[in-house]
C-alpha cells in the first residue's frame, strides 16, 4: 500500500505535459503501481479534455493539409500492410527473466535488470547508477543500499525526488516502502536508514548536487559530482 | 449545440474511430480531421503563439496516430474527446522534445500512455460518464480566475511558477486557486 504521492500541482502538470521529463519519469513510475493516483490522473486528463474542447478555434483553410495527410496515408498503409503492429513479446520476456521486474517508464534506460547497470560504489553498503544526465538540468540516478544500512547522511543542494522501486527505508519523518514518491526540497538534511529485511533500490532526481555532510562521507562528495552535470568536465 | 445534437455527433465520431480501425475508412478520418484539427491547432497555438508551422505538424502527427492507432480505442474507459487530448498532449511534448535547444533523451513515448484501459467493465463506463458530467458541469460554474489559471496550465502548458509570472500574482495563489477549481470538480480530495 503505497502511502507518499506525487503532489496534486504535480499530477496536474503531468497530466496537462508540462512537468519537466526528468519529474515526469518519476510519477509516471509511481502511477504504474499505484490505483489512488491513476484514478486522479484519469479525472485530470478528462478536465484536460474539456478545457480542450472549448479552446477557441481561429478560421482557416486546411485543405492542404488535409490532402498531404491523406497521401502521406495512402503511402504508409501502402508500406505496411498490417495495420495493427505486432506487440512485441521481447520486452514481456526480459522482464520475466530478471529477479526484480523494471517499471515500464524505467526500460528505455534498465534494459534487463538493475543488475547490469554500471553500479559505481560509494561505500561498502552504497553504490549508485547515474541513468541519465539533462544537460543543464537534473540528474536521474538509481541508488541501491545494503539492508539495513544507513545511507550517508547529506543535504541536498537542489529539490529531490525519491521514488522507492524495492525494499524500504525509513528516516526521521517516516518509513518509506516500495512505490512511495518523496519530494524534498532544497536543503532538507536527512539520515535515512534502509530497514534490514532486503536491500533497498531508489530512483532519485536530483535537481542539483548532493552533499554528503559526515567527515568520512565528505571524501564521496568529488566523486558524486563527477556524476553531476553541474560538475562534469566540459567537451 | 443542442444537447441532444452535441450528443448526436459525438456518438457518430465514435463510430467514426471504430469505422477506421475496422476497415481503414478514410472518410470517417475526414470527418474527424474536420472537427478536431482545429482544436489540435488552437491547442498549439496556445503554447506558441504564431507558430503555425508546429501547429501544422503536430496536427499532422495526431491525425496519424488517430490512423494507426484506432484500434486502441474503447469507448468503455474514456470519451473520444479524453483519448484525443491525450493523444494530442503527447506528440505536443514529443514535438517539443525533438525540436527544443537542449534535447532530451528521456522518451516522452513510455511515460505518457495514451488511456487505455487493460479491464474496461460496465461499472467503469458508468463510472466514467459520472465522473465526464460531473467535471464538464463544474468547469461551466468555475469563477473566471480558477479557469483562466487551468487554462494557462493545460493549454498553454505553463508551470504553476511561469502562470504566476505571467499573471503577476504570487505563486501561492496560484496553487490554492488550482487546488480550489480541483476540489469544486470532485479530482482533488485531500488525503
Ligand atoms: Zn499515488
Amino acid at each position: 500500500m503505497t502511502h507518499y504521492h506525487p503532489s496534486v500541482e504535480m499530477l496536474t502538470d503531468y497530466a496537462a505535459g508540462s512537468l519537466p521529463l526528468t519529474h515526469a519519469l518519476c510519477v509516471s513510475t509511481h502511477i504504474e503501481h499505484c490505483h489512488e493516483c491513476q484514478q486522479q490522473l484519469r479525472k485530470l486528463e478528462i478536465l484536460g479534455s474539456h478545457l480542450f474542447d472549448d479552446v477557441p478555434t481561429e478560421p482557416r483553410r486546411l485543405d492542404d493539409l488535409k490532402q498531404n495527410l491523406l497521401s502521406k496515408l495512402r503511402k504508409s498503409d501502402r508500406v505496411s500492410d498490417n495495420s495493427h503492429p505486432k506487440e512485441s513479446t521481447e520486452s514481456k520476456l526480459d522482464a520475466f527473466l530478471e529477479d526484480y521486474s523494471v517499471p515500464k517508464s524505467l526500460r528505455q534506460f534498465v534494459k534487463k535488470s538493475y543488475d547490469q547497470l554500471s553500479w559505481t560504489r560509494l561505500s561498502p553498503s552504497f553504490k549508485i547508477a547515474t541513468l541519465y544526465n539533462e544537460e543543464g538540468g537534473a540528474q536521474v540516478a538509481l541508488t541501491r543500499v545494503k539492508a539495513g544500512a544507513h545511507m550517508p547522511s547529506h543535504t541536498h543542494t537542489g529539490d529531490e525526488i525519491t521514488l522507492v522501486l524495492e525494499g524500504a527505508f525509513s528516516d526521521e519523518a517516516g518509513i518509506y516502502r516500495k512505490g512511495d514518491f518523496i519530494q524534498r526540497g532544497a536543503n532538507h538534511k536527512h539520515k535515512p536508514i534502509v530497514t534490514k529485511d532486503a536491500e533497498c533500490i531508489c530512483l532519485t532526481v536530483l535537481d542539483a548536487p548532493i552533499e554528503f555532510t559526515g567527515w568520512f562521507t565528505r571524501l564521496l562528495n568529488p566523486l558524486i559530482r563527477r556524476h553531476h552535470p553541474f560538475t562534469r568536465a566540459e567537451g | 449545440m443542442e444537447p441532444a445534437l452535441q450528443q448526436q455527433a459525438d456518438e457518430q465520431r465514435v463510430l467514426d474511430i471504430i469505422a477506421i480501425a475496422q476497415h481503414r475508412d478514410q472518410e470517417a478520418l475526414v470527418r474527424l480531421f474536420d472537427y478536431y484539427v482545429p482544436k489540435i491547432r488552437a491547442f498549439c497555438l496556445a503554447k506558441q503563439p504564431g507558430a503555425n508551422l508546429m501547429a501544422d505538424d503536430i496536427a499532422q502527427e495526431v491525425m496519424i496516430r488517430v490512423w494507426n492507432k484506432a484500434h486502441t480505442y474503447q469507448k468503455e474507459s474514456a470519451s473520444l474527446n479524453t483519448w484525443i487530448f491525450t493523444v494530442a498532449r503527447n506528440a505536443r511534448i514529443d514535438y517539443l522534445r525533438k525540436n527544443s535547444r537542449h534535447q532530451s533523451d528521456i522518451d516522452p513515448e513510455n511515460l505518457w500512455q495514451d488511456v487505455v484501459d487493460e479491464n474496461a467493465d460496465p461499472f467503469k463506463d458508468m463510472q466514467h460518464h459520472r465522473d465526464q458530467k460531473r467535471i464538464k458541469e463544474g468547469l461551466d460554474k468555475l469563477p473566471q480566475e480558477q479557469k483562466q489559471v487551468l487554462s494557462k496550465v493545460y493549454l498553454e502548458g505553463k508551470t504553476h511558477q511561469e502562470a504566476s509570472e505571467e499573471l503577476s500574482l504570487p505563486l501561492g495563489t496560484i496553487k490554492s486557486r488550482i487546488r480550489l477549481a480541483l476540489h469544486k470538480l470532485t479530482i482533488y480530495i485531500k488525503r
